[in-house]
């Protein structure tokens, strides 16, 4: 894993009395000890790939309280898992990236939630919406409306996602349904404390296993005819029930203040933003007493018919603050009030934009134009909302000061194995014209951006063979699929390759073999070999994909350039039908960078012999021309001014962060680009002998006139 | 209502500098000092050099006089609400100012100077790097306060990693209720590479204690050694002064290249030039950029030049010393070479190098057959191999890519000296269109097709008087930008279709 968790999850064993400091996530997993969870598991994706990698690092904390861990193949598996909850009064949770985690589980959780729970059932989801979001930007709070699980969004602060938990697993057990928890990228990440309690554990657990299952009970089948029953039960009973229990605990909290012919109804989530914004315009202090009442939705599904009605009554207006769209809790308002006949003017969406981000300049603009459209009794709303305007006027002005500036996406890091396969897919398509490329999700999808810029096309993770079945028939080329063996793992071993091997499929299949979920932080995945805690799954995609009758199938060493490009030419041209998959291996770099310095330290120490290698430009023959950037894009291959007083040009450099991984002298070989790339090499301990024939060599060439001897020195 | 304020810290850095880290340091110092503290980040997962940020927020009075009270802390940063804007990078210091985090009635911005290219800078084929002065301009002029320093070169210095000076800068800034003690006590609590974080956060505290602004990184410009003075004596009479070190520095390199008549040549073929900069009253304007790209396009760089630089001493001097850091290590140096059938015929003459070339191009041979070598330069064998090639430079004049050469520079002399009568401006322009040419193989091919394409669609239309000169010269210039925007000349294509139908759509006015 790329980043571990040992000394943190030591505050998971804090108990009553002790105060816990640190991030959210560490603050979810303490309070799903406190809470007697008999099985955890999940998906890595940020933001709660960390989530996950807790839970892994704080095994041994769970092992002593009977919780079972599930590192799961993919969310439906995870929420699959959920089913242990059906039929027992064991609670659990799991977690994933969402939206699109939610997708791949969606079938599970339809079934999960027709039945519903006995014992509490907690999602954790990591909403990934907004800054620094890499996925389709949609909401999770349609799946919690379609299968009647509750959504609870908490304000971002650490008591109380804390609390929020502990609670829901309650509501859970109170209404029998399935509860979600979102926590956005930020909440995530928040470091704070609270006062801890006691780790609880589970009545059953692996410390105190069920006897033997209940009586058959047709009744706990998501099957016909009970299905029909399920429907009615989840609206009849599940759904008062949970208004009554949220009602009961006051999941939601009101914020009284002395303008109280308006009021602004927030999601939890962005509660902090609005009393921010808020403050900044003079109406909060800075410790969350606001002159505008406020309701605090910590559960924003379901909505409470009576809260919304008593918050709302006797208000001339009130705002909605729901981040994207569709505006579903504005409209439920819309709708409860229309049913109570209560006259409130509804605003949300309008003054606030219908998509995007709720950032503090989002925010601050509208909540201006709600106080100028609502005017309450007793403010000067212009003023108030010129102050608002005047705290952000500056931020067009100082964008065009400095004009577009170049972005810096993620890029592959320096020495990553699936960098120089890239390199080659251009040189392939130099030579044999541009080809359909359909792309995948991890650490591949760099690919899509500058220098490389290829890819047509993104469906989803696992999903890129898949996605190219109906291009191949339509087109002149082959179309090439790119795939991780995250994605392989995940879900392109079935959608895709068994898929197209049914329909006797033609295509170019490339798999990135890293050895892990790279971009989610390096976790381990069936085919992991380097296995951070010793054990290996040792499960192997070569074997894997002959035994799914795959013929043209070449496993070629990522960082050949020159062999990868000719292997890519032949899969384009070959006359054989077929699936061809090209299996691209080289272990993450990052990974491998962590554990080989860690080996050369100690060997140096050992004073065995290591060798230390790095690659370099000839400023004096670089002419500036940057082609090896367009080929690589490597942060180590980069620009400085040009050493040659008569040329203007930056030349290009290879700095200190170099780990010698070798691509610039692939690409320059492959691509026939220069002559200014070297590779220079020292070696620390050398033998005798090698020492006997380095001074021996630099005598020599001395004497030939050359630089001899004085390096030797 | 108390008017006491959270303090609100931006960190902008790059993927992998450690920017968690520094959060983890000031929000532990906080912690131990009893503030309520709240940090936030949205971390770019595994990969680097992304663009990151992380925030925080102090509430500068301590948890125990609050009673019961507690602050509502921010996750997100406020447009116009940061009292410290920290960047690791200037670019990322100029996207905090873009983003609207720095303001002037309280931002205390803290950037390094240094820079870390993106992408888009680094792939450009001419000079793609985002204005550096402009940025610095901008940032000084929104911050209340403003500290730039090297904090790359302090953290090498100090042989820490960026995060450290930048704590130390933070710490120096004095706008946190943190002391330098305090915050030290958060770095060795940390209790990791302990030693050197804490010289790296001395570095940054001394320099924003120093407030010197250190000057911008002197470039490093290797000259040609100095030759006999004759030539360079001729220079200094016949040449006006903006122009004299620029024709000496071309006379040095020449001798060095080719020899002492190589480089009286040099100077008889700026002659015209004077003569025409004169006339144009250009006081050496356009003598200097002609004599720039003269020399380098005379020492163009063929086998024999790039088995010069490979066995020169000051290269090995460098990669041992600056790159490898050697002291008496046994080392290696390993050159990556693929000459092909161009490179062979450079140095025959034109009568055997036409046909091989001629049946070569029939039969598709040219850029498909490559001799692929890694050439150990610091082993004999290797060495002796670039020195008998460094020794062929005799032999260079009665080569075939002597003659070609020396043919395109009197052509594209001529152009300069024909049209520097008719307008300054285009003759400049012409002469800057050297550029375009450089570099080896394809690339060499690809600059001297663009350099041909501009001077039949637009220079010899305007020395014709088809196009006039102001026109013809902001012509060119665009479309010597549009040539190095991309490699497939999609750039200059559409450049040129804009600038013809500009005309035809003046003619048809007219």
């Amino acid at each position: 894993m790329e980043r571990s968790f040992k000394k943190e999850v030591q505050a998971l064993r804090l108990g009553d009395g002790d105060t816990f400091h640190g991030e959210g996530i560490l603050a979810v997993t303490k309070a799903l000890l406190q809470s007697g969870v008999s099985y955890v598991g999940g998906y890595q994706g940020a933001p709660v790939s960390h989530l996950l990698d807790v839970l892994v690092d704080a095994r041994d904390i769970m092992a002593e309280l009977g919780v079972h861990l599930e590192t799961c193949a993919n969310e439906a598996s995870a929420a699959a898992m959920l089913g242990a909850s059906i039929n027992y009064p064991l609670r659990g949770a799991v977690t994933w990236k969402s939206i699109v985690g939610t997708n791949v589980a969606a079938d599970a959780l339809s079934n999960l939630s027709s039945p519903g729970v006995i014992g509490g059932v907690m999602i954790i989801l990591g909403e990934d919406y907004g800054e620094g979001a890499s996925v389709i930007q949609e909401r999770s709070y349609a799946y919690a409306l379609k299968s009647s699980m509750w959504l609870l969004d908490p304000r971002p602060d650490l008591p109380s996602i804390v609390r929020t938990v502990e609670k829901g697993f309650e509501l859970s057990e109170a209404s029998h349904a399935p509860v979600m928890l979102e926590l956005r990228i930020r909440a995530c990440h928040a470091t704070g404390s609270f006062a801890a309690k006691d780790n609880r554990k589970a009545e059953f657990s692996g410390l105190n296993r069920i006897a033997g299952p209940p009586r058959f009970n047709y009744a706990r089948l998501s099957h016909p005819p009970v299905i029909f029953t399920q429907e009615k039960l989840k609206v009849e009973q599940r759904l008062p029930a949970a208004c009554a229990f949220i009602r009961e605990h006051k999941l939601n909290e009101t914020i009284a203040g002395e303008l109280d012919d308006v009021g602004i109804i927030v999601m939890g989530g962005l509660t902090n933003s609005v009393l921010r914004a808020l403050e900044r315009m003079g109406l909060a202090d800075v410790f969350g007493a606001s002159r505008i009442p406020l309701k605090v939705l910590n559960v924003v599904y379901p909505l409470v018919p009576e809260e919304i009605r008593g918050f709302c009554a006797g208000k001339r207006a009130v705002l909605v603050v729901e981040e994207g769209h569709p505006d579903y809790i504005e409209q439920a308002v819309n709708v409860e009030l229309r049913r109570a006949d209560i006259q409130t003017k509804v605003f949300g969406k309008g003054p606030l934009p219908q998509a995007g981000e709720y950032t503090s300049d989002v925010l601050l603009e509208g909540l201006a134009a709600f106080l100028q459209a609502a005017r309450p009794a007793g403010l000067d709303a212009d003023s108030v909302a010129g102050k608002a305007r005047g705290l952000i006027a500056h931020k067009p002005k100082a964008a065009a000061a400095l004009g577009p500036l170049p972005p810096r996406p993620p890029a592959f890091c320096t020495g990553c194995p699936e960098r120089p396969v890239f390199a080659a897919i251009k040189l392939m398509q130099r030579e044999l014209g541009p080809t359909h490329i359909s792309t995948d999700i991890g650490c591949h999808s760099f690919a899509t951006f500058a220098p490389f810029s290829l890819g047509n096309s993104i469906l989803g993770y696992g999903m890129s063979l898949a996605s190219a079945a109906a291009v191949g028939p339509n087109m002149d080329r082959r179309p090439i699929a790119i795939m991780g063996d995250g994605g392989f793992w995940h879900n392109g071993l079935i959608t895709g390759v068994a898929s197209t091997m049914f329909n006797k499929g033609d295509g170019v299949l490339i798999v990135m073999q890293n050895g892990y979920a790279s971009a989610t932080g390096q976790q381990a995945i069936p085919s992991t070999v380097h296995g951070r805690t010793g054990a290996v799954p040792g499960v192997d995609i070569e074997q894997t994909l002959r035994s799914m009758g795959v013929k043209w199938l070449r496993t070629v060493h990522s960082y050949s350039v020159a062999v990868m490009t000719k292997t890519l030419k032949e899969a384009m041209r070959s006359a054989e039908r077929g699936l061809k998959v090209i299996i691209a291996d080289g272990e993450c770099q990052l990974a491998r960078q962590r554990r080989v310095r860690a080996e050369d330290a100690d060997k140096l120490t050992r004073g065995e012999r290591v060798t230390r290698m790095r690659y370099g430009v000839d400023d004096e023959i670089c002419t500036g021309d940057h082609s090896c950037i367009r080929l690589s894009g490597c942060p180590s291959l980069t620009v400085k001014p040009s050493p040659d007083p008569l040329r203007s040009d930056p030349v290009a450099t290879v700095i200190d962060s170099c780990v010698g991984c070798g691509l610039c002298g692939e690409v320059a070989h492959a691509a026939v680009l220069c002559p200014s790339f070297y590779r220079a090499e020292i070696v620390r301990n050398a033998s005798w002998r090698e020492r006997a024939l380095f001074r021996l060599r630099q005598k020599v060439i001395g004497w030939l006139g050359g630089y001899g001897g004085e390096m030797a020195a | 209502m108390t008017s006491t304020r959270p303090i609100t810290l931006l960190i902008a850095a790059l993927g992998g500098e450690g920017g968690g880290v520094l959060t983890g340091w000031i929000v532990a110092a906080a912690e131990q000092a009893g503030f309520p503290v709240q940090s936030t980040s949205i971390p770019g997962v595994a990969q680097r050099t992304g663009a990151t940020t992380y925030y925080i927020e102090i509430f500068p009075v301590k948890t125990a006089e609050l009673g019961s009270k507690r602050p509502v802390l921010a996750l997100t940063p406020g447009v116009g609400d940061i009292d410290i804007a920290v960047a690791s990078e200037l670019l990322e210091a100029g996207r905090t100012v873009a983003n609207g985090f720095v303001t002037p009635d309280r931002t205390h911005a803290i950037a390094s100077l240094s820079r870390f290219y993106a992408v888009d800078e680094k792939i450009a084929m001419g000079d793609g790097r985002f204005d550096q002065d402009r940025l610095i301009k901008v940032i000084k002029e929104h911050a209340r306060d403003c500290l730039l320093i090297d904090m790359a070169r302090l953290a090498e210095q100090s042989g820490s990693i960026i995060n450290a000076v930048m704590l130390g800068a933070i710490a120096g800034s004095g706008r946190l209720p943190l002391t330098l003690e305090q915050l030290e006590a958060a770095v060795r609590a940390d209790g990791k590479s302990v030693d050197s974080n804490l010289a790296g956060l001395r570095a940054g505290f001394a320099a924003a204690g120093a407030k010197t602004q250190p000057a911008i990184t002197v470039e490093n410009k290797r000259n040609a050694p100095v030759t006999p003075a004759l030539l360079e004596h001729e220079v200094s009479y016949s040449m006006p002064a903006l122009a004299q070190p620029t024709a000496i520095e071309g006379v040095r390199r020449l001798i060095a290249y080719q020899g002492l008549a190589y480089a009286k040549l040099y100077l008889d073929r700026l002659r015209p030039i004077t003569d025409a900069d004169e006339a144009a009253s250009a006081h050496g304007r356009l003598l200097k950029e002609v004599a720039r790209h003269l020399a380098v396009r005379m020492s163009y760089e063929d086998v024999v030049r790039v088995a010069q630089a490979k066995i020169s001493p000051a290269r090995m001097r460098r990669i041992a010393r600056e790159e490898l850091r050697v002291t008496n290590e046994p080392f290696s140096v390993h050159d990556f070479l693929k000459p092909g059938i161009e490179e062979f015929c450079q140095l025959l003459p034109s009568f055997l190098a036409r046909p091989i070339l001629r049946v070569s191009e029939r039969k598709g041979w040219l850029g498909r057959f490559h001799i692929g070598m890694e050439i150990n330069s610091t082993s004999i064998s290797g060495y002796l191999r670039f020195l008998m090639l460094a020794k062929l430079r005799r032999l260079r004049p009665f080569g075939h890519r002597y003659k070609q050469e020396q043919m395109q520079i009197e052509s594209w002399l001529g152009l300069i000296a024909k049209a520097a009568g008719q307008s300054l401006d285009l003759g400049l322009e012409i002469a800057e269109c050297s550029r375009l040419i450089k570099g080896y193989g394809d690339t060499h091919v690809r600059g001297l097709a663009n350099f041909a394409i501009i001077a039949d669609r637009l220079i010899g239309p305007a020395l014709a008087g088809q196009i006039p000169s102001p026109r013809a010269a902001d012509a060119i210039a665009s479309a010597r930008t549009a040539a190095l925007l991309d490699p497939e000349g999609e750039g200059l294509a559409k450049c040129l279709a804009e600038i013809e139908g500009q005309s035809a759509l003046r003619i048809a006015a007219e």
